[in-house]
């Protein structure tokens, strides 16, 4: 085994064995568990975002329809939520097919914009559509017994290692496809996309592979996010700073592209966001501002994500004068 | 039946916003020539290439390859169809090695492993196995337009489209390019088509050479011709001075 996958494991041995140190009912385990979720999505995010160099603000949307498919086909028809989540993940894949064809071609915030609206008319749609989706009351998760079936456990714990697995797959998939062929496709995009295509490369069916896969696993983390929480509206699901926006700001400040990036900026992230909320909860807003200007200052400090710090290969300048001896 | 040329253009055009960026420019390449454009700067020499390898849409016309019409497709399908380009001030991934590039365009029929092995081949055969593993940016101009040859030639080219790979080097560099073409042509079955401002390498080079003007194809013939031809010296040198003068200063251009 090498240093580096023995490494990795030791890391997911640990982290397995976190929940020890927490109380299995308390708040930190929750609020690890919240964290390992948003790494979750935000690596979902970054199949799209990282590799692709897409940049969604409207990831909120696949979200949404992976927590209400799941929770309606288990409330109306008593589905298992494993089989809806699989049914939410299908849907945000033709739902990112008719986001994708035509915005595919539009480049940085245009691309953004058109995304983030994505989003907000599916919360408008989940908001007004009362009969289907409950309105603005949202939906709850009726308490039954604890059984895997039912997605429903009596501990966290079981919760914590469920989004831990989940992580891991996703993780796995984001690292799978960035040293594939698809991988190198992604890079010759983001990189130069005319050059990329005259090498041959469909850029278009390469970032619609890349974009369905991240819409599926976005929306199971919605699935899970629901059953996490029992209860969830569509300014929950569908909201744009709380998801379109934190899962991007995530895996930038993790390092964006990077498979450990979004996994930092969750750890960092969110318990910082649960410590500012509830050290400066005396004025109202006051926890918000604070948390804005941590996220300014690491943005300031590292622009290129806490991955920049561990990355070996440093950026050489442009234009140095390696083998200018060529014909000189 | 006449057989097919390998490329043939015919009436191709490209308006921006009223600008005619090409006008009604026809002309054909046969397996295994090798084919010069030049004409002033902002003739339209690019606009022709990227129409050709459908970088750029065509505002009418029609392109063959290889008998089979490839107008309005992509460029990735006209590529996998056999003709690419390389792009004027290079276009490398600049975050990729030597290889990786080379490699990424072998993709485009091979899985990942065999791709490797042919950016390989290719390499070694332009001699630039020994920067295989360098970081593209610390490359010099010479290197980098073998690396841009490189790589359009990992998607197996009948027909490459050469956009001034020479512009920026100086004459011993520009001498090892040339031969590099050369070579192509005569070991990968391959026809070159090639912008270049440089006479010298241009006359040398090219079987045939189309010279173009405002979008308009002006003269097309071996570039002993066009050397001579009266309306390319126009075209170069713009009016004013004696004809004698013009054709001197073309020839002196041919020499350098
Ligand atoms: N995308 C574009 N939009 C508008 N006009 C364009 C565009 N691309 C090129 N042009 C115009 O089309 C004309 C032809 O440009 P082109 O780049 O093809 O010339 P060129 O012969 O390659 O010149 P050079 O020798 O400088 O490379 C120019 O007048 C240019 O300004
Ligand atoms: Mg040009």
């Amino acid at each position: 085994m090498s240093k580096k996958s023995l490494f990795i494991s030791a890391v997911i041995v640990a982290a397995a064995l976190a929940p020890f140190g927490f109380e299995p009912k308390g708040h930190s385990i929750r609020v690890l568990s919240t964290a390992l979720l948003f790494a979750a999505a935000a690596q979902s995010w970054n199949i799209v975002g990282g590799l692709a160099n897409q940049i969604s603000l409207g990831h909120a949307a696949f979200f949404g329809i992976g927590a209400y498919t799941s929770t309606l086909l288990y409330l109306k028809l008593g589905i298992t939520p494993w089989a809806g989540m699989l049914a939410g993940a299908f849907l945000a894949v033709i739902a990112a097919i008719i986001l994708c064809i035509p915005t595919m071609k539009l480049k940085g915030h245009y691309f953004a914009l058109a995304t983030l609206a994505f989003a907000e008319v599916l919360r408008v749609v989940a908001n007004s559509w009362e009969t289907v989706t409950g309105g603005s009351v949202g939906l709850s998760l009726p308490y039954v017994n604890p059984s895997f079936i039912d997605f429903q456990f009596a501990s966290t714990y079981w919760y914590y290692w469920i989004i831990l697995v989940t992580l891991c797959v996703i993780s796995f998939v984001f690292h799978y496809i960035s040293v594939s062929s698809l991988g190198y496709k992604l890079r010759a995009i983001r990189e130069n996309e005319d050059a990329a295509e005259v090498s041959g490369v469909n850029s278009f069916a390469v970032k619609m592979i890349a974009a369905t896969t991240s819409a599926a696993f976005m929306a199971a983390c919605g699935t899970i996010f629901a059953q996490f929480n029992y209860f969830f509206d569509p300014e929950s699901v569908f909201n744009l700073p709380g998801i379109s926006i934190r899962v991007a700001m995530i895996a930038i400040i993790g390092g964006i592209g990077t498979v450990a990036g979004p996994i930092l900026g969750a750890i960092f992230l969110i318990p910082l966001e649960e410590y500012a909320t509830a050290a400066f909860s005396s004025v109202a807003g006051l926890a918000q501002l604070v948390f804005g200007c941590i996220l300014i200052l690491a943005v300031l400090i590292q622009p290129r994500g806490f991955m920049a710090f561990c990355s070996r290969k440093k950026k050489k300048p442009q234009n140095s004068d390696v083998g200018a001896e060529v014909g000189q | 039946m006449r057989t097919p040329r390998l490329l043939e253009a015919k009436d191709l055009s490209v308006v921006f916003g009223g600008v005619h960026a090409l006008d009604g420019v026809s002309f054909s390449v046969g397996y295994g020539e090798i084919v010069g454009v030049i004409g002033p700067n902002g003739a339209g020499k690019t606009t022709l290439f990227n129409s050709l390898v459908g970088l750029q849409r065509l505002s009418s016309g029609s392109i063959c390859l290889a008998g089979e019409a490839v107008t309005g497709l992509k460029p990735h399908q006209i590529a996998k169809k056999g003709m690419t380009k390389t792009f004027q001030n290079t276009a490398l991934f600049p975050d990729m090695t030597v290889r990786q590039n080379v490699m990424t365009a072998a993709l485009s029929h091979s899985v990942q492993q065999e791709a490797f092995e042919e950016a390989d081949e290719i390499l070694s055969m332009l001699n630039l196995t020994p920067i295989g593993d360098a970081d593209v940016n610390d490359l010099t101009f010479p290197q980098k337009a073998l690396v841009e040859m490189a790589r359009a030639l990992a998607t197996r080219p009948k027909i490459l489209l050469l956009d001034e790979v020479m512009a920026a080097l100086n004459p011993v560099e520009m001498d090892e390019v040339m031969r590099v073409i050369r070579f192509l042509i005569q070991t990968c079955a391959l026809s070159i088509l090639v912008v270049e401002h440089h006479m010298r390498a241009i006359m040398a080079l090219c079987d045939r050479l189309l010279v173009i003007c405002f979008g308009r194809l002006i003269a097309e013939g071996t570039p002993a011709e066009i050397a001579n031809n009266p309306k390319v010296i126009e075209a170069y040198l713009g009016q004013g001075s004696g004809d004698a003068d013009k054709r001197d200063k073309v020839n002196r251009h041919a020499q350098n």
